[in-house]
């Protein structure tokens, strides 16, 4: 369980890899907030405050980097990961803070979004 | 002058060659006589030969005009005061270059005179009775006259074929120069294959020195076999048509196998029967090999597109499955078995996850450098080969004296050390002991500071002659096997790293031991800012990128 609870906006446009990953983190204690587009995602950030985002990389209309870049230009702080299922960093990814494969697995995955967090808030502090 | 401008109209052979003969040059007869009176009779008798008349009433005089003019004919008076004819003779043969001139001696002839006349070695000389017959001396005069113009034709076409003889030498070694200087190996043999020409050009490519060939057959020499079966009768297709094109596999000295684009005509004799065979064949081995190299890089390309699509197209759903699996296998509802089978399902997809990240990621590449662990590429190489090492009883031995990393293109720098370690284990067919070093180093020469990966094994070693050639573009030891690119990319890889590659071989007790050693410079701070918004993001990214 993480020491920290924290709110995820989990970005994917397939909804049953989305939904099963938003279980995932789920069990492992964090709040999720699912969307499948890069248009709902933002749509929901003006609502709602969040701690992290977790988007996929290809999506169609806006790409996961382009919605690192939009959500990096609103929210300078707020920490952005790239989920993706291609092997190589894309060159535009590098608005945000992490990139990471999907094939690092479910326990990695938690693991690299809790790092990711605390050093956020030490930041922040 | 005549002669001058005979000389002067003298352009081409066969043009002067008809002008020599249909000219009428003039000739200069010298008539020398102290009394003008007969001087002018002999002038009157002359005069309708058309010739040039020269008159002298000396000696002396005579000399003079000698010395001046190209003189044909002498006609003298014997008795002269001071000199006579006989002395002036003498002294006109005296000179060289008078030694063919004709003296007609106008005299009362005695006997003692005519013995001295013919005492004369060289020459033509005559005489002439008083009184003279006009008829006659015109007869004597004209003869002479006409065989000085032959002879001056004959002097002028001798030096016209010299100049054309040494005119057409320099152009034959210009030609034999040229040949030379070809880098084409031209040869010349006999219908049976024979040589009989060899040029230098010929010597670089087959390796033979001309006088080792000449007189043996080509064909044996160098093993010679058509590039394609539609080629076979290519021997008959040269006789036939005269001419011939395409590929031939040569064997060079050295056994070294060359591929040339052949071009080669049948000369024949001037009746038309064929004689010799000309050959200029030129080396396209390094061409083709170019080529295949290309052919081959084009479809590894082609397969990292594929592979990237895959990857991704595999991953989305892959990802979703191992999540399934995470959440089955602690599910409350499930019994101890069925959660078991579910961590087992887990294990696999995570293991097939590790297999798609390894091989289906390994032609992509990002555009930017990035912080990259080499023990991490190292390990991951290692693995790859793993299976290889155990069928092959490889035993390795890993002594990683530090976690280093450098700044750099993941993917690159893993095809560097798949190169080397492949070539390693190649090099151990029948088992042997892998060594893969890492440690800190500083270069001898720049002073900069960074890590040295060694790869040592005990296999076939590299003799002197092949680690000469062992970094060049298209040498391989492995022949059909290898594209001989694989060192000559992996140095390129290694210098855009601003790094260096070495190697040693050496025998020890009981075989060889060949070390490659990668020296790649630690990352400056400089660079990873350069690269990135800053020391975090590339930190991050190293994290998630390692599996690049």
């Amino acid at each position: 369980m993480p020491e920290v609870k924290a709110t995820i906006l989990c970005i994917d446009d397939e909804a049953v890899p989305l939904m099963l990953r938003k279980s995932v983190l789920e069990k492992y204690g964090f709040e999720v907030i699912p969307a499948l587009s890069g248009a709902e995602a933002l749509q929901r950030l003006e609502s709602q405050p969040v701690d992290l985002v977790l988007t996929d990389l290809l999506m169609p209309a806006i790409s996961g980097a382009e919605l690192a870049r939009c959500v990096k230009r609103r929210w300078p702080e707020l920490p952005v990961i790239l989920y993706s299922g291609v092997n190589e960093i894309p060159e535009d990814a590098t608005c945000a803070d992490l990139f990471l494969s999907k094939l690092e697995g479910p326990a990695a995955m938690c693991q690299k979004i809790e790092e990711l967090l605390n050093r956020a808030r030490a930041k922040s502090a | 002058m005549a002669t001058g401008s005979a000389r002067e109209t003298l352009p081409v052979l066969n043009e002067g060659f008809a002008n020599l003969l249909d000219a009428a040059e003039k000739v200069n007869i010298l008539m020398v006589d102290d009394q003008p009176a007969k001087l002018l009779s002999y002038e009157v008798i002359l005069a309708e030969l058309g010739e040039n008349l020269i008159k002298a009433t000396s000696a002396t005089e005579a000399l003079d005009h000698l010395l001046k003019k190209d003189i044909a004919i002498v006609l003298t008076d014997v008795s002269m005061p001071d000199i006579d004819g006989f002395d002036l003779a003498e002294m006109i043969r005296q000179h060289p270059r008078f030694q063919k001139t004709a003296i007609i001696f106008i005299s009362g002839v005695h006997l003692t005179d005519v013995d001295r006349v013919k005492g004369y070695r060289q020459g033509a000389v005559d005489y002439i009775t008083v009184p003279v017959i006009p008829e006659l001396l015109r007869a004597k005069v004209s003869v002479f006259a006409e065989l000085h113009r032959k002879r001056r034709q004959l002097e002028l076409l001798n030096r016209h074929l010299e100049q054309r003889v040494a005119e057409r030498t320099e152009a034959l070694r210009e030609r034999a120069d040229l040949l030379e200087l070809a880098t084409e190996a031209i040869v010349v043999t006999d219908l049976q294959g024979v040589i009989q020409f060899w040029n230098s050009g010929a010597e670089e490519l087959y390796g033979w020195p001309r006088e080792d060939v000449r007189g043996t057959n080509i064909h044996e020499l160098l093993r010679t076999r058509a590039m394609q079966q539609s080629n076979n009768d290519w021997q008959n297709d040269l006789l036939t048509h005269g001419k011939w094109e395409g590929n031939l596999i040569h064997y060079a000295r050295d056994g070294r196998e060359v591929v040339v684009s052949s071009r080669q005509a049948l000369k024949t004799e001037s009746n038309g029967a064929p004689s010799t065979i000309l050959e200029i064949n030129r080396d396209i081995t390094s061409r083709l090999q170019a080529e295949e190299a290309l052919r081959k890089a084009e479809r590894l390309a082609a397969m990292g597109r594929v592979a990237g699509i895959i990857a991704h197209e595999i991953n989305n759903p892959l990802e979703a499955i191992i999540n399934a699996f995470y959440l089955i296998r602690d599910h409350a509802s499930l019994d101890e078995e069925a959660r078991n089978y579910a961590r087992l399902g887990e294990q696999e997809l995570l293991r097939v996850a590790h297999i798609v990240r390894q091989t289906l990621s390994f032609y992509r590449e990002s555009q930017q450098p990035t912080s990259v662990s080499v023990t991490e590429v190292l390990d991951s190489v290692l693995e790859l080969q793993s299976r290889y090492f155990q069928v092959n009883q490889i035993q390795v031995q890993k002594l990683y004296r530090v976690d280093a990393s450098v700044f750099g293109f993941p993917v690159e720098l893993k095809q560097v050390f798949l190169n080397l370690i492949g070539n390693a284990a190649q090099a151990m067919p029948n088992g042997g002991r892998l060594r893969i070093r890492i440690h800190e180093h500083t270069d001898p020469v720049t002073q900069v500071r960074g890590v040295a990966v060694s790869i040592c094994d005990t296999g076939s070693g590299i003799s002197r002659d092949v680690g000469k050639r062992l970094f060049e573009p298209f040498f391989s030891t492995k022949a059909a096997k290898g594209t001989g690119l694989g060192l000559w990319i992996s140095k390129g890889i290694v210098q855009k790293h601003e790094g260096n590659i070495q190697f040693r071989s050496f025998r020890t007790g009981s075989g060889c031991t060949t070390c490659f050693q990668v020296f790649l410079p630690a990352h400056s701070s400089a660079d990873v800012m350069r690269a990135s918004a800053g020391a975090d993001d590339a930190a991050n990214r190293s994290n998630g990128g390692a599996h690049a």
